[in-house]
Parts: C-alpha cells; structure tokens; sequence
C-alpha cells in the first residue's frame, strides 16, 4: 500500500485495496500509470480520459448526470428550461456501446465487476437446482416398502373419489391433514400414516385431523360441520356434493 | 406533456426508452397485484381466525392470496427489477423488449384467470397455488420468459465483467421454472400423494429461497452500490450469500413434514442442509452492513435503501426461525402449525415486500423520468411494513408454539383422551394471538397501499427529472455522451 493509494483512499472515503484495484482497472484502460491514476484521485486532479473505443463499455455502469433543478409545477411565467444536451469531448461512440466511465468527480466507478463465466454460473445453479431436487424431492418421495404400513389404496367408491375432488377444490387441506404421526400430539388419532397414496396429507393443521374421521363420526355430524356448524365455515355446496364430500 | 418529451428525447439520443418502459409496465403492475394481495391475505387471516364468518374458506382465500403475491407481486416486481439492471450491468439493450412485455400481459392475464379458478372452485387445493394442472402449463411458459430474455440479454453483452448482480439474476431465472417444473409435476397422476405434499412444500420453500431472497438480495446489491456511489465491501461475501442460499434451497420446506410418512433420513438431511438458509441470509445482509458503514446518515433521503436493509435483516430473522424449526426436536412442536404460516408469510409480505421496494424505489425515477411523487408514502410504506409484517409473523410464531406445546403436553399428559380433543385445545389457546395477527395484518395492508401509491403516484404525479443515457443507438452516432434533460412539470 502506497502513501499514494493511502491519499486516495482517504480522499474518496472507500478502502484502500479497491481503490489500488480500481486505480489499476483505470490504468489499463487509459493507458495512464497507477500512480498518475492515484495522484489524480488523491490530488482531485484530472483523471485521465478513458478510450472510448477501446474502453469495455458498461464496466459499472453508464453515470448519471447531476439533475438539474426542476421547473416549479406553478410556475407559467418563466418557460422550462430548454432541453440541453452536453457533449462531452469525446471521439464517435458506435452502436451498442455504453457512455464514457469517468465521472465528474474523478471518483473510480464503484460497480467494480470481475471477468468471471455467466454461463459457468448458470451451470452451476443448474446442477445445484438438480442434487437438491433429487435429494429433497425425488429421494423422498419415492414409494417405500415398510413392513406393516399402513396404505391407503383404499377402494374409494364413485361417489367418495368425486368427493376427494370437492375436498380439494375447497381447499380443505389448506386446514385439514390426513396424517397421524408417530409423535405424542396425534395420540389416538388412529393408525400412524407410514406410507401412503391416494390420500390428500395435507400440511397444516389448523382444523383437526381427518384421518379415518367417517369411523369417528357420523355422517350427518360432518354434514353439519361442513355447512357452517361452530367456527367451520360454512360451504355452498349442492347436497349431491355434500353427499360426496360425506361419502369421501 | 413531460412524460412525451421525456421519452422522445430519450428516443432521440438513442437511450434504451424501451427498456425502460417495460421496466416501469412491470412495477406498476406489481404495485397493483400487491394492493390486491394484501386485502386477500387480510381475509385469509381473518377466516383463519373467524371461520365461521368467512363466506369463502381460507384454504381458497389463502390460495388466492399466494397466487396474487408470489406470482403477481414478486414475479411480476421482481423481473421488471431484473430488466432494470440487466442493461445497466451488462451494456447492451434488453434482449427483445416486446417479448418482455408479452411475458408481463401473459403472467399479470393468467394470474387474474387463476383467481377465478380458485374462486370458481376448479383449483385441486395444493398448496400453496391450489391451481388446476392445466393452468399450470402457460404458468410455466411465461416464466421462462425472464430466463429467455436475460440470458440472451447477457449473451450479447458489451460488458465482460460482472458485477455481484448478475449471479444472483442468473440464478434467479433459471432457478423459477425448474422450480415450477417440480411443482407441475406434483400434478402427474402416478405421484403419490406424499409426493404431492413434498413437491408443494419443495416449491413453497424453494420460491422464498430461491428466488425472493436471491433475486431480492441481489438486486439490492445493485441499489446499495448505485444510490450511495460508495463500492461493495466484499465481493467473496456476496459469493457466500448466493451459493449458500442456492444450496439452501428448498430443504426447510421439506423438513415441514416431519415425523409424515416420509423416509425418516429426510430430517435430518433437511435439518443440516438448512443451515445454509440462515448463512445466505447473513452472508447478504452482513455485506450490505459493511457497505454501508460510515453511510448510515445518508440513508434519511433514501428510502429504497432502507427498505432493502430492513428487508435484509428480516430476512435473517426468517431464515432463522426457519432453520431453528427445521431440527425434529423443535419440529414435533411446530409442525403443522401457524408456525410455519409465519414463516412464510414474514418471507413474502415482509422481505419480499421490502427488498422489491429497494429496487423500486431506486429504479422508478430513472425508468420513468419522475421523482417519487413524495418521500413520506416511502418512509410510511417502511415503518408500516415493518410493524405490520413483523407483528403478524411474531403473531403466528407465538400461536403456532402455544398450539404446538399444547398438543404435545396435552397429549403427553394424558389430558386429551379423545380423538380431536387435543386439537381443539390447542388451537383454542392460540385464538387470541391469531386476533393480534389480524390487527397487524391491518397495519401491513396499510403500508402496501403505501408502496402501491408510491409507485403509481410517481408516473402520474412525479417531477420530472434527470435522465441517464444507457445504450446508444444506431440513430446516435454523433458521439453524444452524456445527457442532460431538464424540463419542467406538465402542471
């Protein structure tokens, strides 16, 4: 680290190893020795100009001019400010390229950016994406045999299958598991669920469990809760559906 | 008359006009959709507490409401944030900017069809989305748009460096449909319902991680570095934060189910791999810190970038109470329960919420000519996000564990002997806090309606302002470099 660099650091209030490396980017850019760079910067000096052509354009990015004081919105007397437009002394800018990278304050751009591979980067998060949803996803979910699970391939009748579709489109499971666990808070609730498939889980259970809940109760008591019974909502459904609903 | 003579004076230098309105297109419909969002979810909340008196379930309205704010808000919000810096970063023209806007009309149109499929009662209930399958298909193509057009933007850069934005951008558009993909194909009809469950919760989790914290953090990168012209601290840090949120993944959704009927090694892989959530979260947030240090007095003008703090830090808070519930020993209290609600809801209304206004903020006056209509709406939008959002997840976090530790002791101890008892119990307990959720979910309404004013005031309202000069055109071969365009309000 250079008194040099130190000045700079100091002048422009950033550390001083991204001012030795902006200095550096500048330089090459340039053409300019670091030093020259970092006297300009520590000094307030002139920077020297960038290349335009030879510049990599957008390095950071394209800066901003100072805003110029808006007109005031009341203000019908004395016309807007006519639109200007400052040329910076500059060679010909072809298509595609971006404005010039110095700023107006001699400052090093501050979107300093590194020469590494988009496209490795895509690759990567790619096969990230794919080892996690094959561990966390794929891995699991993949059918098990347990000795003595518990499956329900249950016989649904017609009318219990249209039911299972109502029981989906109403969003029951959004409130409802169909899911005991081998834990201390689904005590009693019945066989605990080991593997299963033609079930709807669910993952929340901010209403009871439904498991096996048609050898817990009656038909009409679900028919009743379902159609607004205690703090259930209460469902619009045609008594053909209820009946489904019931029979699932 | 300033928003034409902005735009063809932009048109006239060449500057990427375009661009730009697709740009500001996206975040003025994301302003709306969050508005919208934010009433659903209000109602969510409330059936949630007050069933009874809810007329549509809060399975459907929490559907509704996830549809709106995942889809509509921060997909929406966050490409157009993606559009903004793509051409800013890499020095060329958004690659086909109508095809840009086509993925705008066709994401916002299929969101609105999707309401009404769920109002409609064709969904099949899956969370978090409960869309039909069919639907599914034109979702999925309208989010390859955004990978499409960055990495064909990205393809034809001038720019050979990149700036930490960029990784976190290509993650992001890569990462969204795949993770669409895997939750389509829950759908399959030879999946197994536990395969349905893993998906949903694959993708639920995956979106929050993976795409909310990662584009969301990334694109505050940008915000940081660009309004406070001051350097990032740490380059390798933000390397951190990417791939460790890359590698955390979905597992804290996975971990939801525990103790189901999935394979017990599930758990802790889960449990262990989670970590990387919290050490992305803090990698980002810890960086933006450093970067600000000695700054910290300029932010009182800046209120994109205080969103973005806030958010970062909330986000830390998140991931954390994500991890934590992620071992089974906090999970035989906290799973399924309101626990998890909080969880996601603090991930989407909250950091999502903050870190898309840090790059709204920033992004509205330069993409459509006009100040922020006013620096108060901003600054409410914060404190009300912040009360509002953090209140609901403390809320939800506070009933999800007394439910939990009710069920658990309540069982445990042989109180509960029937079955049913113990839920009832111990949902019981949590009834008052579920009310204390709703009013702060007042509270974060009231500071979306916020973010939404802000954004829509600012191209109707705004002052007109500075333009930069991004790309010139092959109209713009004089070697014009930089532009100054004053010109005063239309009113």
């Amino acid at each position: 680290m250079s008194e040099l660099s130190a000045a700079a650091a100091e002048a422009l209030g950033i550390p001083e190893a991204l001012v030795q490396r902006s200095a550096a980017a500048r330089a090459a850019e340039t053409g300019a020795s670091v030093d020259e760079v970092l006297a300009a910067w520590a000094g307030g000096g002139d920077v020297p100009a960038a290349k335009a052509v030879e510049a990599p354009p957008g390095t950071e990015v394209a800066e901003e001019t100072a805003p110029a004081p808006p007109a005031p919105a009341d203000d019908v007397v004395a016309p807007p400010p006519p639109p200007q437009v400052t040329a910076s002394p500059a060679e010909p800018v072809g298509a595609g390229q971006v404005a010039a990278l110095t700023t107006a304050s001699g400052k090093p751009p501050v979107l300093v950016g590194e020469g590494d591979n988009p496209i490795g980067v895509l690759v990567g998060a790619v096969a990230l994406f794919l080892a996690i949803f094959l561990v966390g996803l794929v891995g699991p979910a993949l059918p098990a045999a347990i000795a003595g699970a518990r499956s329900s391939d249950l016989p649904f009748s017609e009318a219990a299958l249209r039911g299972q579709d109502i029981y989906r489109s109403v969003g029951c499971a959004s409130c409802h598991t169909q899911m005991v666990r081998p834990v201390v808070a689904d005590v009693d609730l019945g066989a605990v669920t080991l593997s299963d498939s033609n079930q709807v889980l669910g993952t929340r259970r901010f209403g009871p469990d439904l498991s096996n809940v048609g050898a817990r109760t009656t038909a009409s008591q679900i028919g009743a809760v379902v159609t607004g019974l205690g703090d259930h909502p209460s469902l619009a459904l045609a008594a053909e559906d209820l009946e489904d609903l019931v029979a699932y | 008359m300033a928003a034409t003579q902005t735009a063809d004076i932009k048109a006239l230098l060449g500057a990427d006009a375009d661009g730009d309105r697709v740009v500001s297109a996206h975040f003025l419909v994301g302003a709306v959709f969050l508005a919208l969002a934010g009433a659903l979810e209000l109602m969510a909340l409330f059936s949630l507490r007050f069933g009874g008196l809810s007329p549509v379930g809060y399975g459907r309205m929490e559907s509704m409401a996830n549809i709106t704010i995942m889809l509509g808000f921060l997909v929406v919000s966050l490409t157009g944030g993606i559009y903004y810096v793509l051409p800013r970063l890499t020095g060329t023209r958004l690659w086909r900017r109508e095809l840009a806007l086509t993925g705008l009309v066709v994401t916002s149109g299929l969101v609105l069809i999707d309401l009404l499929a769920v109002v409609l009662g064709l969904g099949d209930g899956r969370q978090p989305l409960g869309l039909p399958w069919w639907l599914h298909i034109p979702m999925l193509g309208a989010l390859t748009i955004p990978f499409a057009v960055t990495m064909m933007t990205i393809r034809s850069r001038e720019e050979t460096r990149s700036f930490v934005t960029l990784w976190f951008v290509i993650g992001g558009v890569a990462w969204l449909p795949l993770l669409y993909l895997a939750y389509f194909a829950g759908d399959l009809p030879f999946i197994s319902s536990l395969g349905e469950a893993y998906s949903d919760l694959f993708f639920s989790a995956g979106f929050v991680t993976l795409w909310v914290f990662v584009v969301g953090g990334g694109l505050f990168y940008y915000t940081v570095v660009k309004e406070l012209d001051i350097p990032l601290a740490s380059r390798q840090l933000a390397a951190v934060g990417f791939w460790s949120l890359g590698f955390a993944g979905a597992w804290w959704g996975t971990a939801q189910l525990m103790f189901g009927p999935g394979p017990g090694w599930i758990s802790g892989v889960s449990a262990a791999l989670g970590l990387a959530f919290p050490i992305g979260a803090l990698a980002n947030a810890s960086n933006v810190s450093l970067t600000l240090q000695g700054h910290w007095e300029r932010l009182s003008d800046k209120p994109g970038v205080v969103s973005g703090v806030i958010g970062l830090y909330l986000g830390v808070a998140v991931a954390i109470l994500a991890s934590f519930a992620s071992f089974p020993s906090i999970g035989s209290v906290t799973a399924l329960t309101a626990y998890w609600e909080a969880i996601e809801y603090g991930a989407l209304f909250g950091v999502g919420v903050l870190l898309v206004a840090g790059i709204t903020f920033e992004a509205m006056p330069r993409v459509s000519g006009r100040d922020l209509s006013s620096l108060d709406r901003p600054r409410s939008f914060n404190r009300w996000t912040i009360i509002g959002a953090g209140g609901v997840m403390l809320s939800l976090v506070a009933a999800g564990l007394v439910s939990g530790f009710s069920w658990v002791a309540g069982s445990n101890s042989a109180a509960y002997v029937d079955a049913g008892e113990g839920w009832a119990a111990g949902a019981g307990a949590s009834d008052v806090l579920l009310l204390v959720a709703v009013g702060f979910g007042v509270v974060a309404f009231l500071g979306q309606l916020a973010y939404a004013a802000t954004v829509i005031g600012t191209v109707t309202a705004g002052r007109a302002v500075t333009q930069e000069i991004l790309v010139y055109g092959s109209d713009d071969r004089q070697g014009t470099r930089e532009a100054t365009v004053a010109e005063g309000d239309d009113e």
